[in-house]
């Protein structure tokens, strides 16, 4: 059984929830999948997809050993061109993180190319297979409706400001809170019109996002990773020792080389105080 | 040498043993017959642009498509001459009667491979193309009857660019290998040929073409001098697993994780591995009940996670039926797999530091370069040493053509010429039975 990731905290059991494909995330709201469609906006609802090869089935494959073993994505086996769907994930305690979420579609996605840049999270995958991730992860516990957004381009908003009411910073003005507080995305992923606005729901509440986040931060009662919960920091500190132990001599035993014996680095002075500096 | 002990069994890309009980001394580059042919194969084969050249000379653009010199222009039946250029060739090109040298027309006549003897190689593995260049100059002056006046102009459509570029611009002789300056440093020669070469060569099989991939990768490596003394053990332990499926690790490990696994699941398939095989053990356990591991046989536990690698990359890729998942799928295989076990990712982090840089080089982030043009003679790919650039050939090998640089589109020639001999078209086997001839 695998352990994932390490961590004792809140933060720790949150990112192996994320990661381990036997949990199922909770599902918070339900976007109909026309929706999703109109907001990723790659074609439109109702149209058929569009192929850039012929189904799987039709093509003569080479004698591949690899291909008779690994079966498809159907997506892939329809031959669908290859599509993609981004999210950007605030600082703000938003419940997934740029660095988390390749982790999880790894684990639970076959057929992925996820990619972390700046601030925002891409995965790009064949379209039928893209729709259904998007579905997924705009409908469950990973999407905040003001803290996460879905965003092709024009990305910034992980580490601004939040808006006067607690919404990510969106410069392209994707969405706007109805008074009722519902979030709507009033254009699709890249700013574009849509025929229709889209409605996603209320955000959760401070307190629900401090619970569910997968982030350490030491501020506004954020989970400290270094005061907190040492365990993950001192596996960091393992892996990168380990790393430094083969890039030098790998045929060595650990224990022969000097320095570092044991996991984590100890007695590290933490100059940051709790609640960090602002 | 230094003494290796360890002894693998060999599989072929269908999890059929080849050859048991195999001493990793018999895999190196510098002993096993097949490898050594490969490698000086790659070294010494050159290809002609016989109608190319035609083309050149009768447009007047003979050193490249912007140096046009239209009254410059020469109107030979170069094609239709094909075997009196190629016998001339031939004859100033041989050493000895007998040795390896020939001079084919393939491709309808439109082309001419030439096999350069080593006898002409005697320090640098440049003889191989200046040899042929000259030798086509001269062959056509004298098949045509070429004038003192008209000469440069055959000299400037045969060898490009060169002198003003050593790297030779514009030249109908392609080789393999590129010139000495192209290399990003010394020793990596082998490393600088583009993934859809060898891809269109094994036919885009992917397990060959891994394999095939490896041998140069790692026998450059022993080139550049990074497989010498204690370092040598690790260099062939990664090749024997990831590169020639020791002890069926690669071909089971695929087949388990085939039909609904994803890259995660090769990740924990790889570590239950290492477990059970007493590479990986429990070392001390955290407050949260985390286990970190350690390991006793650091370059053993590295052959195991190359393995891994290259498996999660065909299971992901192939699942897409995709190229473009292969840098992502090297940085979360090694991502996952660290912090399952706090034990060091591929080549101890250089993978994973290689795969960030290859994302941006090969989604048209910067730039518009594709997968199957990368290769390991790159700045952004060649700081793993040899694991990192079979993953990318593999996946060239599944790709659907969804890719830009297709084998097909770039390296039909290639496929042609070097799919032809057994040792390309079937390195697992080739491997194999030359480490039986030395074991």
């Amino acid at each position: 059984m695998p352990q994932y990731t390490p961590g004792s905290s809140i933060i720790g059991d949150n990112r192996r929830k994320f990661m381990d494909p036997s949990k199922k995330l909770e599902k918070l709201r339900d976007i109909a999948e026309e929706d999703i469609v109109r907001m990723l906006g790659h074609r439109a609802p109702g149209e058929a997809y569009k192929s850039i090869h012929p189904p799987i089935e039709e093509l003569e494959e080479p004698e591949c050993s690899v291909r008779e073993m690994v079966k498809p994505t159907p997506g892939a086996a329809a031959g669908d061109r290859i599509r993609y769907v981004q999210f950007t994930d605030s600082m703000f305690f938003a419940p997934a993180t740029p660095r988390i979420r390749p982790m999880m579609w790894f684990t639970r996605y076959r057929g992925v190319d996820p990619g972390v840049l700046s601030g925002r999270t891409i995965v790009e995958a064949r379209e039928r297979d893209v729709e259904a991730i998007a579905k997924e992860y705009m409908d469950n516990e990973t999407y905040d409706t003001a803290r996460t957004g879905l965003r092709g381009r024009t990305v910034h908003g992980h580490s601004v400001r939040l808006d006067q009411d607690g919404v990510m910073f969106d410069a392209l003005r994707r969405w706007s809170r109805d008074p009722n507080g519902d979030i709507k995305y009033v254009k699709d992923m890249v700013g574009g019109a849509m025929d229709k606005e889209v409605v996603l729901g209320k955000p959760l509440s401070e307190d629900e996002l401090r619970k569910r986040t997968t982030m350490f931060r030491n501020a506004q009662g954020g989970v400290w990773l270094e005061g907190d919960d040492p365990e993950v920091g001192d596996v960091i500190s393992e892996i990168h020792w380990n790393r430094t132990w083969g890039g030098f001599q790998p045929f060595k035993n650990r224990a022969d080389l000097p320095g570092n014996k044991g996991v984590g680095v100890k007695g590290m002075k933490l100059y940051t105080p709790r609640g960090g500096v602002e | 040498m230094a003494k290796i002990e360890d002894k693998v069994d060999l599989y072929d890309d269908r999890g059929n043993k080849l050859l048991g009980d195999v001493p990793l001394t018999a895999l190196s580059p510098l002993r096993n017959p097949a490898i050594r042919k490969i490698c000086g194969m790659v070294a010494r084969l050159a290809a002609v642009d016989l109608a190319g050249l035609e083309k050149k000379l009768s447009s007047g653009a003979i050193a490249g498509k912007q140096m046009v010199i239209r009254n410059k222009s020469m109107d030979l039946d170069i094609v239709g001459k094909g075997s009196e250029i190629a016998a001339r060739v031939k004859d100033m090109i041989e050493v000895e009667a007998g040795d390896e040298t020939r001079a084919d027309l393939i491709g309808g006549g439109k082309r001419l491979l030439v096999e350069v003897p080593s006898a002409r190689i005697l320090a640098d593995y440049s003889a191989a193309r200046t040899n042929v260049c000259a030798a086509l100059t001269q062959a056509l002056i004298d098949t045509f009857n070429v004038d003192m006046w008209k000469a440069p102009d055959i000299k400037a459509a045969v060898w490009g660019m060169y002198p003003q570029d050593p790297a030779m611009t514009g030249t109908v002789v392609a080789t393999l290998v590129d010139v000495p300056i192209s290399n990003e440093g010394p020793g990596y020669t082998l490393r600088n040929i583009p993934v859809n070469h060898i891809a269109a060569t094994v036919r885009k099989r992917a397990m060959p073409g891994a394999c095939l991939s490896m041998i140069l990768e790692e026998s450059a490596c022993y080139e550049m001098g990074d497989a010498v003394g204690p370092f040598e053990r690790g260099h062939l332990l990664d090749f024997a697993y990831e590169g020639l499926n020791a002890n069926n690790m690669l071909y089971t490990l695929i087949k388990e994780n085939g039909q609904d696994g994803t890259l995660g699941d090769v990740v924990y398939a790889l570590v239950e591995k290492a477990k059970a095989d007493g590479v990986a053990k429990p070392k001390t356990k955290l407050g949260s009940g985390y286990t970190v591991f350690g390991v006793d046989d650091l370059q053993m536990w590295n052959a195991y996670a190359s393995t891994g690698m290259l498996a999660a990359v065909m299971v992901n890729c192939a699942a897409m039926r995709a190229g473009q998942p292969v840098p992502s799928s090297i940085m979360y295989f090694n991502e996952l797999l660290e912090h399952e076990t706090g034990l060091p990712g591929v080549d101890y982090g250089k993978a994973q530091g290689a795969s960030v840089s290859s994302s941006f080089f090969s989604h048209s982030i910067y730039g518009g370069g594709g997968p199957g043009v990368f290769h390991g003679n790159h700045i952004v790919t060649r700081h793993a040493k040899g694991q990192f650039i079979p993953c990318f050939c593999a996946a060239m090998c599944i790709d659907a053509d969804t890719q830009y640089f297709t084998p097909t589109r770039t390296s039909g020639l290639y496929g042609e010429v070097l799919g032809s001999i057994p040792e390309f078209a079937e390195p697992m086997k080739a491997v194999a039975e030359g480490a039986k001839e030395i074991m």
